[in-house]
């Protein structure tokens, strides 16, 4: 008794000069809260003794107890295997299975585990405090590494500073990207929440330079006034008010993380439909087919409108007029198994007046129309994509409107697990993640001008991607060039991509 | 450095997806065993852990049996368990995922209804009781008190047609309810923070924690209850019938010990490394002799249950097409299983109506 009462003693002791020497930089509430914590602590551990020393008193029991708990473990089985072992033959005692006693928790069992909870309660509250990223709200933090290998021929100095020779292969980073996203505010019973989304991205400097650039890509807001969380069924809408993608066609749409190809198609960037749009948008979709029996929902009807500058990312508009886009999509309204699921018709219309400019003046607006049709169609292993876009824009000193046209079709064949919904679901206690694997081949035409003869580009493309893990991927690409101006050379390229996300 | 030609390189793709292809062999193949048997589960443990518990199959998972049966064979088993329940084993049978599988009665009417084959081997559960459960504070006393509420289920799984089922007995639809869908884990979390005002789940675990409480609840109703079935794909039958009678034989020898009333306990405290508790399955069970539960016949009352099921199925709207019970049931496997086990009349056989052939037996 007097070993533990020194203990005591001591413990408290250690305790005060802890505290003591946090004293001077704290405050009264501080220190206040602390010494009830340690009076606390104090108390515990005279009660623990005190349940101690009424243990002492019976020290016969224990041993029982603990043999009688031992005995009954031994005797359980379970399983028919098991019920096997037990042998019909053998001493009536070791076939018997006598049900264990009820345990009864007693004071000091009780006293431990508030204290262990206390002291849970204690290390989860300093962790939180002093080793964790702390936000007002919800903040899921991700982004993305693209690591790449370029091999061309001929050699290019697309983007080099002044060199002895042209180049032939290079290894770069063509892209990394960093983002936040969460809720602004969650409706847990109906799902009609206010999020956000903040997204940069890094980009070389052209010509080359060691410095890069870091611009925001996602800006924006978006609220669902309809519900999220009440089935498959109902309809969804979500209104987005920020920098954002532009609902046109397929491929501007679709994240890095799901392209199949290395590169995007040409008219993306040829006809800017590929470029972030400042504005406000609306999506959503009307009578969703769904086949209960795979939670596979079909929209009959997706449809997006919206309005925005025009004049494109991390600027505000150049001009006094909006530019408006829209887009229809029709989903045959097939079940999960039917083999015409997922073929998926759409049509996007981008109407806008953009500054026209002689030399370095700007002489006045003119149009800047896209227009766009797409099929898509993915019924595992294969599927096709294809997109057709034209462009009309209108030139200075009242010149006739320049037309433009792009398309390509994509076909690829996939095996694997990682698209399908149950298999990437599945419970499981590693970090395993399904993988997929996928040839494609594309073929996709750029027109800039279609008045002028040869300023065409014809470029083909055979691929294969390797998705194994959830945010990672590895890409192949061959891409060959063919360009109607004779002056220019066709050319080949190989592309090695690895790009991982966290 | 002059660049490979084009068709050396498509040639070098090829081979790489050619190498890729072959790391990546399908489950079986043409021989006379696989390399693997690929079982899917329709459900999954608390937070999504591969474990579950309430069945006899879980049983044989938690167990082992059959990876020790075809351990000397080199056949490798391999669990799927879907927290998305049943549309989750749908979509890996529709895309060769899945070899055999436990499924509640609506998903597999509903895949068969869109072209999906399956032969079922034998049931594993019925005179399951069903609840709606509320917040502890719920005014709500019956269902006609929560009308016009928020009434959540995990919609496209044998709930929903319980529930439907449910809600008929009493003149009521879903339309006369706000029905969200909701997961079991997403479920009872919402009936804790009362985000809805009842849910089609069993509310013991609630119950214990002190915010939940049950609303309505069906006993152990035939009319009312559903049953689950233990299938295997067409494909892998017709392939493989020796595997699939072995795997049969297992799963019945593993139901028989699981059937019987002195290893009740032992199997509650199995069930419970789900993560479910030990005293909700002490509650579910309760009200029915295990070998009624757990049996695996495909006795009178199963046929015509699933016949009805299929009725109420198009009633509800759940399924577009007429389904037929013509060639879907492969009685041979739990047959010979039951003969070689010698476990014939070991379960009572039931009538359509849900009552015991046979009185003597009842008793047994």
């Amino acid at each position: 008794m007097k070993y533990l009462h020194r203990r005591i003693c001591t413990t408290a002791g250690l305790l005060a000069i802890a505290g003591a020497t946090q004293a001077a930089g704290q405050s009264n509430e501080d220190l206040q809260r602390q010494i009830e914590e340690l009076k606390a602590v104090v108390k515990t551990l005279q009660q623990q003794i005190g349940g101690q020393g009424t243990a002492a008193r019976t020290p016969v029991a224990a041993p029982a107890e603990a043999g009688q708990s031992s005995a009954s473990a031994e005797k359980t089985f379970i399983g028919p295997e098991a019920t096997a072992k037990a042998d019909p033959g053998a001493p009536s005692a070791n076939t018997e299975t006598t049900p264990a006693a009820p345990e009864v928790a007693t004071k000091a069992d009780i006293d431990g585990l508030r204290t262990d909870l206390e002291n849970y309660k204690y290390e989860q509250k300093r962790n939180r405090e002093t080793k964790t990223a702390l936000t007002t709200r919800g903040t899921t933090i991700g982004g993305s590494v693209q690591a790449r290998y370029t091999a061309q021929d001929p050699a290019v100095r697309t983007g080099s500073t002044a060199t002895s020779s042209d180049r032939s292969s290079s290894f770069d980073i063509p892209q990394a990207t960093l983002n936040f996203a969460g809720s602004l505010y969650r409706d847990y019973s109906e799902g009609r929440n206010l999020d956000y989304r903040l997204a940069f991205a890094y980009a070389k400097n052209s010509p080359a330079t060691d410095g890069s650039q870091l611009n925001a890509t996602d800006a924006y807001i978006r609220y669902s006034p309809l519900p999220t969380l009440t089935g498959l069924e109902d309809p969804r809408l979500t209104i987005t008010l920020g920098q954002q993608q532009i609902p046109f066609g397929l491929e501007a749409q679709i994240g890095e993380e799901l392209r199949p190809v290395i590169n995007n198609a040409q008219f993306l960037g040829g006809l800017g439909v590929g470029t972030r749009q400042i504005g406000l948008i609306v999506r959503g979709d009307y009578d969703p087919y769904v086949d209960y029996g795979f939670n596979y929902r079909a929209p009959l009807l997706e449809y997006a409108f919206g309005v925005v500058n025009g004049s494109g990312p991390n600027k505000s508009d150049d001009n006094n007029h909006k530019d408006y886009i829209a887009r229809l999509a029709f989903t045959l309204p097939v079940d999960y198994y039917s083999l015409f699921r997922e073929l998926k018709f759409g049509v996007s219309a981008y109407k806008g007046k953009k500054n026209l400019v002689n030399g370095t003046n700007v002489v006045g607006l003119g149009k800047r129309d896209r227009y766009g049709f797409d099929i898509y169609y993915n019924h595992a292993p294969f599927g096709i994509t294809y997109e057709y876009a034209e462009g009309r824009d209108g030139v200075a000193n009242n010149g006739p409107e320049i037309k433009s046209r792009g398309q390509y079709l994509t076909a690829f064949y996939t095996w694997g697990e990682q698209w399908v919904a149950s298999s990437r679901a599945q419970a499981k206690y590693d970090d395993y993640w399904p993988k997929s694997y996928q040839l494609f081949a594309r073929y996709d035409t750029f027109d800039p001008n279609r008045a002028l003869d040869n300023d065409r580009t014809k470029v083909g493309v055979l691929g294969f991607n390797l998705f194994f893990a959830e945010t990672t991927k590895f890409q192949v690409n061959l891409n060959h060039y063919d360009y109607q101006n004779p002056a220019q050379r066709s050319s080949n390229e190989l592309l090695a991509q690895f790009q991982f996300g966290f | 450095m002059k660049l490979a030609s084009f068709r050396t390189v498509a040639a070098l793709l090829a081979g790489i997806a050619t190498v890729t292809l072959g790391f990546t062999a399908p489950a079986a193949h043409a021989q006379d065993k696989p390399k693997v048997i690929r079982i899917s589960y329709s459900s999954a443990g608390t937070g999504g852990r591969p474990l579950t518990g309430g069945t006899s199959i879980a049983t044989a998972h938690q167990q082992g049996i059959l990876e020790k049966e075809f351990a000397k064979d080199g056949i490798k088993i391999q669990w799927t368990f879907n927290p998305g329940a049943g549309p989750a084993t749908n979509e890996q049978l529709a895309n060769g995922l899945a070899d055999f599988a436990h499924h509640g009665d609506l998903p597999i009417i509903i895949g068969r209804s869109t072209g999906l084959r399956t032969k079922i081997l034998f049931s594993y559960t019925r005179f399951g009781p069903a609840y709606i459960t509320g917040p502890i504070d719920s005014p709500a006393k019956s269902l006609e008190d929560l009308k016009g509420k928020r009434l959540a289920v995990f919609k496209g799984t044998a709930s929903q047609l319980a529930l439907g089922r449910i809600l008929k007995k009493h003149g009521l639809t879903e339309r006369d309810f706000k029905t969200v869908s909701m997961d079991g884990d997403t479920l009872r979390a919402a009936i804790a923070t009362k985000d809805v005002d009842g849910g089609f789940i069993a509310p013991f675990d609630l119950e214990a924690r002190g915010v939940g409480k049950v609303i309505y609840s069906t006993g152990p109703d035939p009319e009312l209850t559903s049953q689950g079935v233990f299938w295997v794909s067409e494909e892998f039958e017709k392939k493989y019938p020796d595997i699939v009678q072995r795997v049969v034989t297992a799963l019945i020898k593993v139901t028989a010990w699981s059937s019987e009333e002195k290893n009740r306990e032992a199997q509650y405290k199995l069930w419970s490394n789900s993560g479910t508790s030990y005293y909700e399955y002490q509650k579910t069970f309760a009200d029915v002799p295990l070998k009624w539960r757990l049996s695996p016949l495909l006795d009178e009352y199963f046929v015509e249950n699933l016949k009805k099921s299929i009725v109420q199925a198009r009633e509800f709207k759940l399924i577009r097409r007429d389904v037929s019970v013509d060639g879907w049931l492969a009685p041979k496997y739990l047959n010979t299983a039951l003969k070689e086990l010698k476990l014939e009349g070991y379960w009572p056989e039931f009538n359509a109506a849900g009552k015991p052939k046979t009185a003597q037996v009842a008793q047994n």
